[in-house]
């Protein structure tokens, strides 16, 4: 059980990594009309692209491939492809040695027969692809982001047309690349259409825009989930965050801030936390103590948690806390009718909206004395050792099952499932224990008020 | 609580009497252990589990390293988060009795798989020794007197306020546990004196050295060599000011309860036409009566204690003074009763080998036991405070020996032998005690210490001391306020003790007497008296009640005589009875309702936080001093290094684990003179300074936009003070500098000698760094509606100089409500052109 194992995966998501010589392209297929859209509103860069794909060929086409920019290759955090029925399609990570390119080979679940076509979705997630810049500013100045892409679909197949949409946070727009036909209308610029574009061109996209999105990273969050079958699944995540944007340079006047009302600031005073909408005993805190500003506002099916920092968080400044609530095992928490438990918890929860975690590591601390752990997580992930912990009278150690991840988004907050045996009677350890711990110190008490324990009885009996 | 105490020894009549009364004792003393436990409370319910205060946050720090690194670690410790760029060594200079106690605590509960927080044994480790004092009152009581007494000073301890000042929840300081020690030490002292055995000596001198390893705060407080105050100075100074001095501490005495007071009747004002939008952000603040009055004895305490430092000692190389001793004051007083209890009995003509054994056997095993502390050392047979336990006990062997041979020889053999002996130890004494403190083997008496024995000394004397707020003489009414019916039960207590006179009841008169002398001496030894308040008024209301209760009851045909005897006197016994139980049945309730109510107004305020009432009646809180450090831990480099005045030096350390310059362990005057300068110098001045210091960050405490009084403005003579007569030190012991001259105390008022903030105050004032880092940005801020803008609201002025701007500092970080103000020193401008 202490060594690490291979974890189980998902269907429909990314799989193995294959390393391959060369990746075969299919060159019957051709990409008829791409429709991408980056919306580039909020510290992530999300990429939708919507690919009619075109059997020119004679032969039935399953598989279709994608490959990576070479530029996002560190930056995707997320990827998935979905077909015109919005099924998940199942990817398939390749590397190919040749060209230095990460390939996704993609099963249609209904192959395109010759002469036909297709529409599938390709929904993409980059992290760290603004660039603050200039990349230090004063407390009144605005923040500046810079966006590097490509203006063309980066595929390995001819694409026949293409358009592109970028939608920004403002309107100010500092410049564009301006690759004709470009056009800007308030927050969107529209590239295109562009047509017959060869396999895997580039061309660089430069869009220099004003962001004051929160460009709020969690660097680290350790999320703990402790199970006790007396009914309650504490869950405790202690979070490390640090304001990403343009970093603040000079002093910091607090009656500018102050002053300053409006809403738009590059600097980020609160945000919002989701919670289950049965957690309870919600705290917030910092390794000093309370932090008294944070507002809970239950909501119909989800807890809103309006959290602000001990101080607002400028460009560069860092903050961390622990948020901790506890919620009802009975809706997390099953018994199969074989006798096994069966917990389904999400491995990553909200943070604040458009997050991006740069690491994250969950422990989950099952009941004393479980056996025969499986867990199935929804992507792959890294599994640390076991570890053993002791809980309040524990005797016996708890086993603590620890996942790793880095760079995660909101597409992240997914379901992992740990099954294992468990025996009830092991409920009634603790009580018992302290059953006779009380019982031990009565008897003792007794002893030593009916017993008289002097040597010396008559002396006793005199002062008396 | 204490009404079920006093029923108890008359309501068992029967067969089954004295199980039942176990019963009773037991259950009555759990009660009073968890009310005692639970009354502490109020600032963990109301706000959280947090640490109090200043001292605390240090005694925290340290046991959590402790309880990390292991005792050796701990032992060997060089802190260098404290007094940069000197560091400290804290396991050689502190006892680390609390520290060990709650340590030992901690592992016990992880050891049977209890998984606290060392923080949370911090903070609930008071209120847990509280519940222990109520027993051991219980004990000693009914060792002296009885059971029922007992029973009812157990209940009056267990909730007395002034006891609870010290021992809330969070307040994690040796005092509240030093009460339990010292009662503890007393009751295996009693025990030992009853029975005259080995064994009850050994253990209190294992008591007492347990409580001897708690006295940690003297460890706080021992001068560097050079920089002991010497009473010249303190002399030199006095002549200097000449009779502006006098004055001028009583202006800044009046400056802080009078600016807590200015508040309340401010937010009465209250109108609200906000002509900015800082204005909305900013709720009149009302701070309950009772909370500004107990922080602003315990700001102002904080500080002063420090300003009067050793008055009067000469540096000798070899100064281990008991300073700190003086500093919980009670101290002195706890190591001296025994010995003057069994000079009493001698002088009584009741010294007996009972209390021979007793004192001998405590003396030897206690001062070599508490000797093993490295910071200890040599003192107990060194310092002045110590004379008289070993005087006493040189006289012991003395009277036994006389004894001895008394019974040995002829009567006029014995008289010559005995003025031979009397002569030759008298001259002997003198010779060698003089001779003693002229070579500084022994140390001098301390003006603390006079202080402490003549209220008028220190006044006559030394000003600063004069000036300590916390060492005043105790009013009435705080009398009134910390301990209410116990204050006339206790004469009456007294009473009852020389009416029936026994060793242990002359202990009790002797602590009664002495400690209610010295509370009326010094504010702060409110402390030691309330525990035998108690057990005085225990004493009392037990025998009044066992007396009167007996006639509550209907007439029983038993003790003729002397029922005969009364009922010829007294008409209408019953009813007289019946209506002298209710009376004292209400007083002990009016006192439990006084001492709740005390306890929640005016001592559970932890400090840290604060928290005031808006005008609709909704609580707000400042968590400014949180946000600070936190700011300071997050966003400054590892090693940055924070300059500010020593009060918050160890909140610094321990919550945003940041180097700081001084701290509250005052050791090192110069240093913090050094920083007195630097912010009572203009910014030039202070740059170089700062420089030399190495300082990365400033950190300011200022109050002037909530009406916070104990601010760094208000606090800012003392700055001035402490530099300036640092300077004349230096300069007096032929240092070669004139570091720090620039500053005078007289150039910090005005023309009409006053500290004003506003246009009419002095230019130095107004343009020293102090001055600027707190107001830096203000004078454009509304603080008050009906105010110009750049209001003080603790000085009730308008800022003077509002036209400035910084330029060797920028600020880096304010708190919301602008109560911290932290500015980062700038580095060397880069020179143009070049050379």
């Amino acid at each position: 059980m202490s060594t690490p194992q291979n974890v189980k995966r998902e269907e429909e998501e990314v799989d193995e990594v294959n390393s391959v010589a060369s990746v075969a392209i299919n060159d019957k297929l051709v990409n008829r009309n791409v429709a991408r859209t980056i919306d580039l509103t909020s510290q992530l860069v999300k990429i939708t692209t919507s690919i009619t794909l075109e059997n020119t060929g004679k032969d039935t086409v399953r598989t279709f491939h994608i490959v990576q920019e070479p530029n996002a290759v560190g930056t995707l955090s997320y990827i998935s492809v979905k077909d015109s029925l919005k099924d998940d399609l199942k990817l398939e990570r390749l590397t190919d040695e040749n060209e230095n390119k990460v390939f996704y080979n993609v099963n249609l679940k209904q192959p395109i027969g010759p002469g036909r076509t297709t529409t599938v979705t390709l929904e993409e997630v980059l992290t760290q692809s603004l660039l603050p810049y200039p990349s230090s500013i004063t407390q009144k100045e605005k923040q500046l982001v810079r966006y590097f892409g490509n203006h063309y679909f980066y595929t390995p197949y001819v694409t026949t047309k293409q358009k592109t949409e970028v939608t920004l946070n403002s309107r100010s727009v500092e410049s564009y690349s301006k690759l004709k036909p470009v056009s800007q209308s308030d927050s969107t610029i529209a590239y295109g259409p562009y047509s017959n574009i060869q396999p895997f061109t580039e061309d660089q996209m430069i869009i220099h825009f004003e962001s004051n999105a929160p460009f709020l990273t969690v660097t680290r969050l350790e999320r703990l989930i402790e199970i006790s079958h007396w009914g309650n699944i504490a869950v405790e995540e202690n979070i490390e965050i640090r304001h990403t944007g343009a970093k603040l340079k000079g002093p910091f006047s607090r009656y500018d801030y102050q002053r300053d009302s409006s809403s738009t600031h590059h600097s980020i005073k609160s945000y919002r936390t989701i919670l289950p909408a049965s957690a309870h005993s919600i705290y917030y805190r910092d390794s000093n103590g309370n932090i008294s500003t944070s507002t809970v506002r239950p909501r119909k099916d989800y807890i809103e948690l309006e959290l602000r920092p001990r101080f607002p968080l400028f460009g560069g400044w860092r903050s961390s806390y622990t948020l901790g609530y506890s919620v009802p095992s009975y809706q997390y928490l099953f018994k199969q009718p074989n006798g096994e438990y069966v917990l389904i918890m999400r491995l990553i929860d909200h943070v604040f909206d458009d997050m991006y975690v740069e690491e994250l590591e969950t422990s989950i601390v099952l009941p004393v004395g479980v056996k025969n752990v499986k867990i199935e997580t929804p992507y792959e992930v890294e599994r640390l050792p076991d570890g053993v912990t002791y809980k309040y009278l524990d005797t016996i150690g708890r086993t603590i099952i620890t996942l790793r991840k880095q760079n995660l988004v909101e597409q992240h907050i997914q379901d992992v499932e740990i099954t294992y045996n468990w025996s009830t009677n092991l409920l009634f350890h603790e009580p018992l224990l302290l059953s006779i711990g009380l019982f031990v110190l009565f008897i003792i008490v007794i002893i030593y008020v009916r017993l008289d324990f002097s040597l010396n009885k008559s002396e006793h009996t005199k002062r008396d | 609580m204490s009404a079920a105490g006093k029923k108890n020894p008359v309501q068992i009549k029967n067969a089954n009497a004295e199980k039942q009364e176990t019963l009773l004792t037991i259950s009555i003393l759990a009660l009073a252990a968890i009310l005692s436990f639970a009354t502490r409370l109020f600032s963990v319910l109301r706000f959280e589990s947090v640490i109090h205060e200043f001292d605390p946050y240090f005694n925290y720090r340290t046991t959590k390293y402790l309880a990390e690194h292991g005792f050796y670690a701990f032992h060997n410790w060089f802190d260098d988060r404290a007094w940069y760029p000197l560091g400290r060594i804290i396991g050689g200079t502190i006892y680390p009795g609390l520290m060990v106690t709650s340590a030992a605590l901690y592992h016990l509960c992880w050891l049977l798989n209890i998984t606290i927080d060392i923080r949370n044994v911090c903070v609930f480790l008071a209120p847990l020794f509280s519940s222990f004092t109520t027993i051991i009152t219980y004990l000693l009581t009914k060792e002296v007197k009885n059971a029922g007494a007992g029973l009812v000073a157990a209940a009056f301890v267990s909730i007395v306020p002034g006891y609870i000042s010290r021992s809330v929840a969070g307040s994690y300081d040796n005092e509240g546990i030093a009460i339990f020690c010292m009662l503890f030490t007393y009751y295996t002292w009693i025990k030992a004196v009853k029975t005259g055995t080995i064994l009850w000596g050994t253990l209190t001198a294992l008591a007492y050295f347990y409580m001897d390893s708690k006295s940690t705060v003297l460890a706080k407080r021992t001068p560097g060599p050079s920089l002991a105050y010497t009473l010249g100075v303190a002399r030199r100074h006095k002549q200097l000011l000449a009779g502006n001095q006098t004055q001028q501490t009583c202006a800044v005495q009046e400056l802080q309860p009078s600016s807590h007071e200015e508040n309340s009747p401010k937010s009465e004002r209250a109108p609200a036409s906000p002509p900015n939008q800082l204005r909305s952000l900013r709720p009149k603040l009302r701070y309950t009566l009772g909370i500004a009055r107990r922080k602003s004895q315990l700001l102002t305490s904080h500080y002063n204690e420090q300003t009067c430092l050793q008055p009067d000692q000469e540096p000798t190389p070899n100064q281990q003074v008991h300073v700190g001793v003086s500093s919980w004051g009670g101290y002195v007083f706890l190591i001296n009763l025994i010995p003057l209890h069994v000079l009493t009995l001698m002088i009584t003509g009741r010294f007996s080998h009972r209390v021979y054994i007793a004192y001998s056997t405590l003396y030897c095993i206690g001062t070599i036991l508490s000797m093993q502390i490295s910071f200890v050392g040599f003192q107990p047979i060194q310092s002045s405070e110590h004379m008289l336990a070993l005087g006493v006990f040189g006289l012991c062997q003395i009277v036994a020996f006389v004894d001895y041979l008394r019974s040995k020889v002829s009567k006029r053999d014995f008289e010559i032998l005995y003025s031979f002996l009397l002569y030759t130890v008298g001259i002997l004494t003198i010779v060698v005690g003089s001779i003693l403190t002229i070579s500084g083997k022994i140390a001098p008496w301390t003006g603390r210490f006079y202080s402490l024995l003549d209220p008028s000394y220190a006044k006559n004397h030394i000003p600063i001391i004069a000036s300590v707020s916390e060492h005043q003489p105790t009013s009435w009414s705080s009398f009134y306020f910390d301990l209410q019916i116990l204050v006339f039960l206790f004469p009456a207590g007294l009473y009852f003790c020389f009416k029936q006179l026994t060793d242990e009841n002359i202990f009790l008169i002797l602590y009664g007497v002495t400690s209610i002398y010295f509370a009326g001496v010094m504010v702060r030894l409110m402390l030691v008296l309330a525990p035998i308040m108690c057990i005085l008024s225990g004493i009392t209301v037990s025998h009044l009640l066992s007396k009167f209760m007996k006639n509550t009851e209907s007439q029983r045909p038993m003790d003729h005589k002397k029922y005969r005897k009364m009922e010829s006197n007294v008409a209408f016994k019953q009813e007289i009875s019946t209506s002298f139980v209710a009376i004292i049945t209400l007083l002990l309730i009016s006192y439990t309702f006084h001492c709740t109510w005390v306890t929640s107004e005016a001592y559970s305020s932890p400090s840290i936080v604060l928290s005031a009432r808006s005008h609709d009646g909704g609580r707000i809180i400042f968590d400014d001093f949180r946000e600070a450090y936190s700011w300071l831990k997050m966003n400054t480099p590892e090693d940055a290094r924070i300059m500010s005045w020593w009060d918050y030096g160890y909140q610094i350390t321990a919550m945003a684990n940041r180097t700081v310059l001084v701290d509250n362990n005052t050791w090192n005057n110069t240093h913090i003179s050094r920083v007195g300068q630097a912010m009572a110098s203009s910014e030039e001045k202070a740059y170089e300074i700062m420089r030399e210091l190495d300082v990365d960050y400033v950190l300011v405490i200022f109050g002037g936009l909530t009406g916070y009084s104990s601010d760094d403005i208000n606090k800012f003579l003392w700055m001035v003070r402490i530099a300036y007569e640092n300077s004349i030190l230096f300069y007096e012991e032929g240092g070669s500098t004139d570091r720090g001259a620039h500053i005078k105390e007289w150039d910090y008022y005005s023309s009409n000698g006053e500290f004003r903030i506003d246009k009419e105050g002095s230019q130095t004032l107004l343009n020293c760094l102090m001055y600027k880092m707190c107001y830096h940005n203000f004078a454009q801020v509304y603080t008050e509606g009906g105010k110009p803008a750049g209001y003080d609201r603790v000085r009730g002025a308008e800022i003077g100089n509002k036209n400035f701007q910084l330029d060797v500092l920028e600020e880096a970080y304010t708190t919301e409500h602008w109560l911290v103000r932290i500015y980062k020193v700038k580095d060397l401008p880069n020179v143009r052109g070049g050379f």
